[in-house]
């Protein structure tokens, strides 16, 4: 038992040190080839760039870890950005009370998946594809395609576009984000029933955690999460469209499987996919520094995503042939 | 009755919706315009097919859009390269199973789950694609569009072609033993290999069959216009995985037929022409569809739990 932990332990490790070798370099790589890039000012550009991205992903990790998954983040980020716009220009209700409201939708919209999920027991999958299209269909009707939300007050594009105290002004939401989740599933007994309920969801019941509320309050937390993806984004633009966030929960997917953790659930941890979400927005940003065509960034985030999966799983398959091998060696005299 | 509960509940909310289109909008039958949205919905047929076999053998292919994409730009290179229209549809054909063979290798050689696998491919595809044509359309040459017959002979063509496609598909997922293989393999692979079938082989040509079809698919999409838009497969996966599940696959593996796939992708087909005939916006679209998706698994899910309740 004891050795068996400890060589997880190992493992879990070995997988995110490699990624933050990665990390590192291709810092150096895109430092040495691009120019300009390693200034703080690009890394603030870097950062900026993937707030949206790193905060769904960050909410992502907990739906995954439980066993699910959460198509619908790119869309209800859309949604969530045009109602906010709506709030403000056609209600009338000042930024933060408006960013209030954006925020309770939010959690509505992502109570909706949880309710469906854990009261109907339906597959995640096809709950969250169909909220997927439902959330994107409605912030298309409610702006019939073509109403577009701009000239926000400047106070509020300070949140997205200036810096506060010499860091980015989104800075601190982020932070404060990556630290409540990071608390919550790695610090918490309450979150650490995350990974019993994706590794098994019966044996979880069996030991007596409420995993029907425990899954629900993952889809809930993605669902806010998205709204405040949503409002970043808006000031980060300085307008919402319909289409905004656009394919992000692919994104967000593919940095919290880079980051380690299990599609199936059960295993995976925070500062994994924090890192997957900056080996990619480095990527992106590099290979635009590096006067590549920045195409080459999505494909190279593909291969790696594959690299990094067979990466996981040929030691394993090396190591039942050797088992299958020795086996039938000792099976040999008798037979 | 009960078995099939799930395919009649959609064929009859499919034909609820015909019957009102013809009470209330009777020019939504006009012959041509019909002909055309069959010719459109016969594409997304082809590929649905390749997809209900994945999902009943309980994988998933999200990188069809990406595979559809390649496809149509590869045949429209070639057709303007003059290669005779039946050595494009083969090589078509080819490159969308050595992308399906990809997928599949991954998949079943390696263990790796479908719904990562196919997300990667799906980004490095599509990017790829992106990368190499700067979002270029293609030009086609003449003979290619309805495949050099008029247009109402070339619409037919297809919707006769996707037609038989999902007859011959349908029977042999019932009476071939190779059909019968899909849905063991999907309802319990383990057991399925105890009992001779070999898992991983089943689950590698599925894959191919995938991207045979999806080829196949292409091929039928860029006959129908006289050029080739690399971003036609945008969103595909989730339109065709949409109709599989409405249709009465379930997610999990195992159950559901191809009639059922047909009457749900027909029914998602014509939601969109219905909104304009009965003077509703089409912006609505996209949030209905996500209402019938819905509406089609809380059946589902309603219907298990009473089972359980009884049992």
């Amino acid at each position: 038992m004891n050795a068996n932990r400890h060589w997880r332990i190992k493992n879990l490790f070995r997988h995110e040190s490699i990624l933050l070798i990665v990390l590192v370099g291709e810092w150096i790589f895109f430092d040495v080839v691009g120019r300009n890039f390693g200034t703080y000012d690009n890394s603030c550009d870097i950062f900026r760039h993937s707030c949206e991205i790193g905060l769904l992903a960050l909410a992502m990790t907990p739906v995954i870890l439980t066993g699910g998954i959460d198509l619908s983040v790119g869309s209800l980020l859309g949604l969530c950005a045009i109602l906010f716009g709506k709030f403000w220009r056609d209600a009338h209700l000042p930024i933060p009370l408006a960013a209030l409201c954006t925020l309770a939708v939010g959690a509505l919209a992502g109570g909706l998946n949880a309710a469906l999920i854990t009261r109907l027991r339906l597959p995640p999958l096809i709950v969250t594809l169909g909220t997927f299209s439902l959330f994107r269909g409605l912030a298309e009707a409610i702006t019939r395609g073509v109403d577009t939300f701009t000239n926000f007050p400047s106070s509020f594009l300070f949140l997205g576009q200036e810096r506060w105290l010499g860091a980015p002004a989104q800075a601190p939401i982020f932070i404060s984000t990556g630290i409540f989740f990071w608390l919550l599933v790695h610090r918490t007994t309450f979150g650490r029933t995350f990974r019993a309920v994706g590794f098994s969801p019966e044996g979880a019941r069996f030991a007596g955690i409420a995993v029907e509320r425990r899954m629900a309050l993952t889809y809930v937390l993605a669902g806010v999460v998205s709204a405040i993806a949503a409002i970043i984004y808006t000031a980060r633009l300085g307008q919402a469209k319909a289409d905004a966030g656009n394919g992000y929960e692919l994104f967000a997917i593919t940095a919290v499987v880079l980051g380690g953790t299990s599609i199936f659930g059960g295993t995976g941890s925070i500062h994994g996919t924090l890192l997957g979400v900056a080996a990619i927005a480095v990527l992106q940003s590099g290979i635009v520094h590096a006067m590549q065509p920045s195409e080459m960034a999505g494909m190279l985030t593909g291969a790696l995503l594959i690299i990094a999966l067979a990466g996981s799983v040929l030691p394993k398959m090396i190591s039942s042939l050797r088992a299958r091998r020795s086996a039938n060696k000792l099976a040999t005299p008798i037979a | 009755m009960k078995k099939y509960f799930r395919e009649l509940s959609v064929a009859t909310a499919l034909g609820i919706l015909l019957i009102a289109l013809a009470v209330l909008a009777p020019s939504f039958y006009s012959p041509q315009p019909l002909l055309s949205l069959a010719a459109r919905a016969s594409v997304s047929l082809v590929v649905a097919c390749g997809m209900a076999l994945v999902i009943i053998a309980r994988q998933i292919d999200i990188s069809v859009g990406s595979m559809f994409a390649v496809c149509s730009v590869c045949a429209g290179l070639l057709a303007a390269m003059h290669w005779p229209l039946a050595a494009v549809i083969v090589a078509s054909i080819l490159i969308g199973a050595v992308f399906g063979a990809f997928n599949g290798a991954l998949v079943a050689g390696l263990g790796l789950p479908s719904i990562v696998v196919t997300l990667a491919t799906m980004v490095t595809w599509q990017e790829g694609l992106r990368w190499l044509r700067q979002g270029e359309f293609v030009n086609l040459p003449e003979g290619l569009q309805w495949f050099g017959l008029s247009q109402r002979q070339g619409q037919w063509t297809m919707v006769c072609g996707a037609i038989l496609l999902l007859v011959l598909l349908a029977s042999a997922m019932r009476h071939l033993s190779a059909g019968r293989y899909v849905y063991a393999v999907g309802s319990d692979a383990e057991v399925a290999r105890l009992s001779g079938i070999p898992p991983k082989r089943i689950t590698f040509l599925i894959f191919v069959f995938m991207g045979a079809l999806v080829g196949l698919a292409a091929i039928m999409n860029i006959a129908q216009s006289p050029q080739v838009d690399p971003q036609s497969g945008n969103g595909m996966e989730l339109k065709v995985i949409a109709a599989v599940v409405v249709g009465g696959v379930a997610i999990s593996g195992g159950r559901g037929n191809l009639w059922g796939v047909f009457a749900g992708l027909l029914l998602l087909a014509c939601i969109s022409p219905a909104l304009t005939h009965f003077h509703i916006e089409a912006y609505w679209e996209k949030a209905i569809q996500g209402v019938i998706i819905l509406l089609a698994v809380v059946a589902e899910g309603l219907r298990k739990r009473k089972d359980l309740g009884h049992g």
